[in-house]
């Protein structure tokens, strides 16, 4: 894999993995809104 | 964005380059050892202001009566140990563990993305500057218990906004280290070195790094609910205005067991290492290591109501947690009999990390089976509150994911510093901690059985007994471990560490000189190093 790749690589996990943890947070939000 | 594959092929050019002069090289430092020393040093810095607020709490308690702080003060140390010892103690010291091995366990150059390593650890003193600040506030520091339940945590007097910027903080340090540990893990491993050929640390690591991602913005998700219920009008959480304060601690424990597991696979991780390398023999059913870390992590999303089996639910409700709840004895089993067998018929030698490590192995499961009682629901109703839940999940923290740390710090000192650390220090260390957790904890349990709740600053003085063993235990655990800071300033003057430094030990990171050089595996290791190391 060259460099170019495995830094494409790196921010697509980065980017996924920060969009998961941001889904958890406004899902739960939005959970309580819907509850409340 | 910078990588550190980017700062690698700087690396190559500038090989022969140190670190900066001063204090500009751990403000502004990328390299992951200056990032995982600074972890390691914040973590025991707090693991000292925490330890000083349960000498604090276990001083009050020594005998019946109220003789030296305040009722209320006494609940803020309660609150503020745990915050500290959770957030501040445990949790940076397993990151600062993975930022200086991680890397050299799978052959990188550094963690992928440095300059956010150093962010989400400069984030960690300012987080608890603010928090320790709210000691000195009008109203004093935060009292309703980690837990943050409210109504009552919304009576905290000015110290409360700060509570919650100070955990926003946390969260945010936590998950951006977690995806840094995600993506060096995914993206940076040597050439051919397969998921499944991963050293353990590295597997339950990963696996705790997707449990923090996933937990940490719910905890943020809910205070950020307190926030706006105290002071933007909502009432998520509040009776009065249509809310419901239970859904507090639904959501509240949806990312506290999970942060229970977060604080202990890595543990399981670093005793991993240890016992092999002592018992000169390879790990018993690594595979299946890493499919029971796998199965007790998904476990644990699904069991959070075994904190609160006493606020009511359904019988079905109680029954499917409790169930839940014990199924993860059978993963967490698995793991206790691979330890056994690894060691079963092995050369085995008694080091300072070994010897925390079996120790670990031996009181974590103490700790283990009084969770199994906790989850059994009509003795919980019991149990609930009481000091014999203080000693079960003190037993999982203490002897468990502090005796882990204090091995891997043993373990991979000589590494860091070059030298072998004073055997007979570390083992005198190692008794006195073993004697007096004991000591401090295991009565905690009789307590808890005969009634004595928890967060009470007096009791009946039918508790005295066991009280007073109690605090003379913590007392002394707390002054043993000055002998751990005299094992760290004695640590250069040990003899010269070899590049492997323990016989029995395997691994890449056993293959780069002692100490470790400041820029290591600029260039990926040949997987066939990769491969001796691992097979």
């Amino acid at each position: 894999m060259d460099e170019q790749e495995r830094k494409k690589n790196i921010r697509r996990t980065a980017l996924i993995a920060a969009a998961v943890a941001l889904a958890f947070y406004v899902g739960f939000i939005m959970m309580g809104v819907m509850r409340s | 964005m910078t990588t550190a594959v980017a700062d690698a092929h700087d690396a190559e050019h500038h090989d022969d380059h140190g670190p900066t002069k001063g204090y500009k090289r751990w403000l502004f430092s990328t390299n992951h050892k200056d990032i995982g020393t600074m972890y390691l040093i914040f973590s025991l810095v707090m693991f000292f202001v925490g330890g000083a607020m349960a000498m604090v709490i276990r001083s009050e308690l020594a005998i019946p009566g109220l003789q030296f702080v305040h009722p209320e003060f006494f609940n803020s140390m309660t609150t503020m140990h745990a915050l500290i010892m959770v957030f501040g103690a445990v949790m940076p010291a397993f990151v600062g563990l993975a930022n200086w091995m991680i890397p050299l366990m799978i052959g990188a150059p550094d963690m992928a993305l440095p300059r956010m390593n150093n962010w989400s650890f400069w984030i960690l003193p300012v987080a608890f500057g603010i928090l320790l600040s709210t000691l000195l506030m009008p109203g004093g520091a935060p009292a309703g218990g980690w837990t943050m339940y409210p109504p009552l945590i919304l009576q905290t007097g000015d110290a409360f906004p700060f509570l919650i910027f100070s955990v926003h903080l946390m969260g945010i340090s936590s998950i951006m280290g977690s995806i840094n540990v995600i993506v060096t893990i995914i993206n940076m491993r040597a050439p051919d070195m397969s998921l499944l050929k991963m050293p353990m640390f590295v597997w339950t690591w990963l696996i705790t790094a997707y449990l923090l991602i996933a937990v940490m913005p719910v905890l943020a998700g809910a205070v950020t609910m307190l926030l706006t219920d105290q002071f933007f009008g909502t009432s998520f959480f509040l009776a009065a205005g249509g809310g419901d304060p239970v859904m507090f601690q639904h959501i509240f424990w949806f990312f506290g067991h999970p942060e229970v597991y977060i604080m202990i696979l890595p543990a399981f991780g670093v005793v991993s290492e240890i016992i092999p390398t002592f018992s000169r023999k390879k790990l018993f059913g690594h595979d299946s290591m890493v499919y029971a870390a796998s199965c007790i992590a998904f476990l644990s999303f699904i069991v959070w109501a075994h904190h609160m089996f006493t606020v009511g639910m359904p019988l079905t409700g109680q029954l499917f947690f409790m169930f839940a709840t014990m199924l993860i004895a059978v993963p967490t089993g698995v793991k206790i009999f691979n330890w056994v067998a690894t060691m079963w018929r092995g050369a085995m030698t008694f080091e300072t990390p070994m010897l925390f490590s079996l120790a670990f192995v031996f009181l974590f499961t103490i700790g283990g089976f009084s969770g199994l009682m906790l989850a059994i629901q009509p003795a919980d109703v019991q149990y609930h509150d009481t000091y014999f839940v203080v000693a079960h999940f003190h037993y999982v923290l203490v002897p468990g994911s502090v005796f882990a740390i204090m091995a891997g710090a043993y373990y991979w000192l000589p590494k860091w510093t070059g030298h072998m650390y004073n055997e007979k220090l570390g083992k005198l260390h190692f008794w006195a901690s073993t004697i007096f957790v004991n000591l401090t904890f295991f009565p905690m349990h009789f307590l808890g059985l005969a009634g004595m709740p928890r967060r009470i600053p007096d009791y009946s003085t039918q508790f005295t007994d066991f009280n007073t063993i109690a605090s003379i235990g913590a007392i002394g655990f707390g002054l043993s471990q000055l002998l751990f800071v005299a094992v760290l300033l004695t640590a250069k003057r040990g003899e010269k560490a070899t590049d492997r430094v323990w016989e029995g030990s395997h691994g890449l990171e056993w293959t780069v000189p002692s100490p470790a050089p400041w820029h290591t595996f600029t260039t990926p290791p040949k997987a066939r190093i990769a491969n001796e190391a691992f097979d």
